[in-house]
């Protein structure tokens, strides 16, 4: 019996590597291909769709001519939000598949261990979209990602505190923040509630949400005892949507600042445009300029919708960003070398280009040409400090019956004026 | 070429760390009819204990005392061991379904419990801040992998062997007689309870081993990596392999973990550009299909247990089964 | 507090219908079922289809029921739903549970069922979407019913309590009054005598799996009436489901109704006496409570 076992599995796993071998790579249209990595977590609502945006970016880049002349391939997995599937993903992607940049991941969780045990360690340039965790920026700091990792995430501050700047000038005087229970919203809690308490508006309760409840009927009940002027929301649509029509059910105001979080159509479907009427969102943003709508624009030609939801400008932007160091750093280079062309893509002083196909073409022009470019990307004019992270100008937006509008922009000087006055 | 050989020496590494898990299971199932529902905490415990021990202090973080690697592993172990021995004292007294459902309510609340309390655990961001042993003097990342590979086979072989040396001493058979006939092993003067405690502790200090080895490998913990789809793989690992039999969990744990990546990695290859976004949840199906079609073929597990009949008295035979 | 405790049993009412099928299969078949949650995911979708079919075929009927959210094509659909999850949780196991069950043993056929339970997940995101689904549109605003203490209760959740109370009640009277009932609780306390009594075993237990899915299936469209309907609701319920089975005892019908409530309540309390954040683990220290005092759970058997 202990040899059939063995010899049962010995053979299912020879079958499945020959068989694997013997697969044939996608038939390619162009003369050459160039593989990048991306594990995202596409199983999982909010994963999708932030995977969507990558994959558009690629078509774009190669609708453009793709990067030095080959067609652009992404390797796409599934996180599973697992570490250890993660990491696998990422290590064959890396080991068997050569791809000299991956993108991901979305959960602080999952990009840092990629981060410590393989991308660095193999000098492969590492640019997650999302991740929002403090302790990259301690990690970097600490010398320990080797100039290789970059994300195009924004820093909270910059939601937070103008979330307390717009809760102050609507004149809230106590709020409750709900938010959720992961690493994202562990850091936004602590921002928010230390910035609406330096404009002097009273934190009532702080509530966790965490995810995959069958009832938040309880959370909801605590929040609505100190009676609140208005709400603070650090969620995602999924539980945002769960709570936001608890609320209302039980009668709690419709006064709201939220974060680019819920920025979604899902969330405006799923509680009703008719009871959103006075909810204030925050979001990071392009500059004044007519092509920061390009992405918005190039985004509905394709899928004939608008981009709201989590995550998907910073999607585009980071995929983007990649391609254009690639280009810049020439063919067949690897992580460290494209890692060290993101200045050039992200240069002030260059030449701005757009967020599109027409774009990425003038762009890869001037980069082949030894010229640096500014891009102007869907979550703003990206420019990436030592530690990889981001600032960016922001925008206060509100709901309307077929997606959002943009009420105010607050440029970045604003912006840091009013967090150097909060301190 | 070189490609190869890097990936599999990382996940013959992930797989060899999650079959010390197994091995911990089988003792606290195979040998001793333990349902272990929580092996995420002890695991978990093991993991977290091994990064606050040994990482460098971090602003505002507990922890971070910078304990030689050995140090901190071995205090990694010993505080599984410690979480045994309360939940172990609080519950092994209970049925076995029972069991299950306590334990896995302790994983929860283990669960919870890093995930919230930041200043100690690092909340949900986890912790970091932890050097790898030897990574800086080795230099060499590929070689940095193919040592700290080494060092896990060595764990493995040598809990694979000491646990098979417990099974055949005199302590072995008292695990046996205690599960297969409790009232009689009492009536000799043994103490039930206070045996299945030691075994308890035992087999949760190995979870706590290979967590600690799991969080030193990625050099990173967070409440992400205790979630109750460990369990789950675990003891999957566990049934598919041959519940009961050491072999069997070794085998179980490089089966499991090579269908769950390898799902990912074929569909990835195979699937057009308009799937890719499917193949996440294509490849949870994929699973649960190996494992439910391994049980409808193979139910037995693909080693079993080979059964003894010791010797018979009085015209009935007594059978008790010997794990190998 | 009083206002927790409410909520509490407008939650333990639909975890009490999930619970029931979960313990009657434990008890018969000995083996904790992990993709019996699922049945819930698969009512609520069940129910959303049917709606919609009903919706289009009888235009008339998408007018609302009282003052509640639901429409009398809902009503209609609940009642297709459950049929249709009796139904599926029948096939799982002919498919499934009843060949394992004749070559292994029972931890096989509980890791069989978690394997079942990613496949009916998987399944039905990839039919339906990871997006989550709603019946209405409509926000239903709370009634208060009370002002001090300040207590606010929804139209939907009283007609989800009544609903659930009433299905109970029937299962009461077939078991207690009809010879099926009795031959059922036959089964569950001696399958052998009963048999010899010339009880069939396998109907028994066919229908012991239609009525439990079908009660799972009205649990999951109850619960997404009021909340959302999710290819995650049977994973977030899998806990709360087994929680009410033990504490009730395994085996026992009456035990999973009261395990139930009991687990509700635990919800609804859990903010009130623990930090937030934790809430996820209070069904869990009730579980560990109850089998301190009473390990078989309340009307579990000695053992």
């Amino acid at each position: 019996m202990l040899n059939t076992g063995i010899r049962t599995a010995a053979m299912v796993a020879a079958a499945t590597f020959v068989g694997l071998a013997a697969t044939p790579g996608a038939v390619q249209a162009q003369s050459c291909t160039v593989k990048i990595g991306a594990v995202l977590p596409t199983s999982v609502d909010w994963g999708r769709p932030i995977a969507k945006t990558a994959q558009f970016a690629v078509e774009v880049a190669n609708k453009a001519g793709g990067v030095n002349g080959c067609k652009v391939e992404m390797v796409l997995r599934d996180t599973q939000v697992q570490a250890k599937v993660g990491v696998d993903a990422a290590k064959s992607m890396v080991a068997l598949d050569k791809v000299p940049v991956i993108l991901g991941a979305v959960s602080s969780g999952v990009s840092m261990p990629i981060l410590t045990s393989v991308t660095v360690p193999a000098g492969v340039m590492q640019m997650s979209c999302c991740s929002s965790s403090t302790s990259f920026t301690r990690h970097a700091a600490a010398g320990k990602t080797k100039g290789l990792w970059f994300r195009t995430f924004a820093t909270s501050r910059v939601q937070t505190s103008m979330g307390a700047m717009v809760a102050k000038e609507k004149g809230y005087k106590k709020m409750a923040i709900f938010y959720k229970n992961d690493d994202w919203g562990q850091d936004m809690v602590k921002l928010v509630a230390a910035d609406l308490k330096s404009v002097g508006i009273e934190v009532t309760a702080t509530i966790p949400i965490n995810d995959g409840q069958p009832s938040y009927r309880a959370e909801v009940t605590k929040a609505l005892k100190n009676k609140p002027d208005a709400l603070y929301l650090a969620l995602y649509p999924k539980e945002g949507t769960a709570v936001v029509r608890e609320w209302i059910s039980l009668g709690g105001t419709k006064r709201m600042v939220v974060a680019n979080s819920l920025k979604s159509d899902d969330f405006r479907k799923g509680v009703g445009f008719k009871y959103l009427g006075d909810v204030v969102g925050t979001d990071t943003s392009s500059p004044r300029t007519k092509s920061a709508s390009a992405f918005v624009e190039a985004y509905k030609a394709r899928f004939k919708k608008e981009p709201n939801g989590p995550g998907l400008a910073n999607s585009y932007d980071a995929t983007m960003v990649v391609l254009l160091a690639m280009q810049a750093a020439g063919k067949g280079a690897g992580g460290a070398a494209i890692a060290a062309k993101v200045a050039a893509v992200t240069d002030p002083n260059g030449t701005p280009v757009e967020a599109n196909a027409d774009g990425f073409k003038k762009a890869s022009a001037l980069l082949k040409a030894g010229k640096t470019v500014s891009y102007q990307g869907a979550t703003g004019a990206v420019q990436f400090d030592r530690n990889g992270d981001v600032s960016a100008p922001a925008v206060v937006w509100s709901f309307t019956n077929t997606g959002v509008k943009e009420i105010r922009f607050i440029s970045l000087k604003e912006v840091n004026a009013f967090i150097a006055k909060l301190k | 070429m070189t490609g190869v050989v890097s990936y599999l020496v990382f996940f013959l590494t992930i797989a060899s760390i999650l079959a010390i898990a197994v091995l911990g299971l089988n003792l606290h199932w195979g040998n001793t009819g333990l349902f272990n529902g929580g092996i995420a905490a002890f695991f978990g415990m093991g993991a977290y204990m091994t990064i606050i021990l040994g990482g460098t202090p971090q602003t505002g973080q507990f922890g971070g005392f910078g304990l030689v690697y050995p140090m901190a592993l071995v205090g990694g172990i010993c505080a599984s061991g410690l979480l045994a021995w309360i939940v172990g004292v609080a519950t092994l007294k209970l049925r076995h379904d029972y069991l299950a459902i306590a334990t896995f309510g302790v994983a929860v609340a283990f669960e919870s419990f890093v995930r919230n309390t930041e200043w100690l655990t690092g909340g949900a961001k986890g912790l970091r801040g932890f050097e790898r042993p030897l990574e800086a003097m080795i230099g060499d990342p590929f070689v940095f992998n193919l040592c700290f590979f080494v060092f896990v086979l060595a764990v493995l072989v040598v809990v694979y062997f000491g646990l098979g040396r417990l099974i055949r001493s005199p302590y072995g058979r008292l695990l046996r007689a205690i599960r297969e006939d409790e009232d009689a092993a009492q009536s000799l003067g043994k103490n039930p309870a206070k045996v299945r405690l030691a075994s308890f502790i035992t087999g949760s200090m190995i979870l706590g081993a290979s967590g600690g080895l799991y969080a030193t490998f990625y050099a990173f913990v967070s409440p992400d990596d205790v979630l109750p789809i460990l369990t789950f793989q675990i003891w999957a690992m566990l049934i598919v392999g041959g519940a009961g039999n050491n072999k069997g969990a070794l085998l179980g744990a490089f089966v499991i973990w090579a269908a769950w990546t390898a799902s990912g990695w074929v569909l990835a290859r195979v699937a057009p550009v308009e799937m890719q976004l499917y193949t996440g949840t294509m490849q949870y199906i994929l699973i649960g299909l190996v494992i439910v079609g391994m049980l409808l073929l193979r139910p037995q597990g693909l080693l079993p247990e080979r059964l003894v009949i010791s010797q018979s008295g009085s015209g009935t035979a007594r059978r008790s089964v010997q794990s190998t | 507090m009083i206002q927790a405790l409410l909520d509490g049993i407008l939650v333990g009412s639909v975890v009490a219908l999930g619970a029931i099928g979960l313990t009657m299969i434990m008890h018969l078949l000995r083996f904790a079922n992990f993709s019996h949650a699922e049945l819930l995911s698969i009512g609520a979708y069940a129910a959303l289809v049917f709606d919609g079919i009903f919706a289009a075929v009888l235009p008339a009927s998408k007018a609302a029921v009282g003052s509640l959210s639901l429409t009398w094509a809902l009503f209609l659909a609940i009642i297709a739903a459950m049929v249709l999850t009796g139904l599926s949780a029948i096939v799982i196991d002919r498919l499934v549970f009843k060949r394992i069950r004749e070559t292994a043993g029972p931890l096989s056929m509980v890791f069989a069922s978690f394997g079942v339970a990613l496949i009916i997940r998987s399944g039905l995101s990839l039919v339906f979407g990871l997006k989550t689904r709603l019946y209405s549109d409509d926000i239903v605003f709370a009634v208060t019913i009370s002002t001090n203490p300040q207590l606010l209760i929804k139209p939907d959740q009283v007609f989800v309590f009544c609903a659930a109370v009433l299905i109970m009640l029937v299962l009461h009277l077939v078991l207690s009054r009809t010879t099926f009932g009795w031959a059922l609780r036959a089964v569950a306390e001696n399958p052998a005598l009963a048999q010899v009594a010339g009880v069939r075993l396998s109907t028994v237990v066919s229908v012991t799996w239609v009525v439990g899915g079908a009660l799972a299936g009205a649990a999951g469209v109850f619960h997404a009436l009021d909340n959302q309907v999710s290819p995650m609701i049977g994973h977030n319920f899998v806990l709360a489901v087994f929680a009410a089975t033990i504490v009730g005892g395994i085996g026992s019908v009456y035990g999973a109704v009261i395990g139930g409530f009991l687990v509700g309540i635990a919800f609804g309390l859990a903010l009130v006496i623990m930090p937030p954040g934790y809430s996820p683990a209070m069904p869990f220290l009730i579980i560990l409570a109850v089998l301190f005092i009473r390990p078989q759970g309340i009307f579990g058997e000695q053992r």
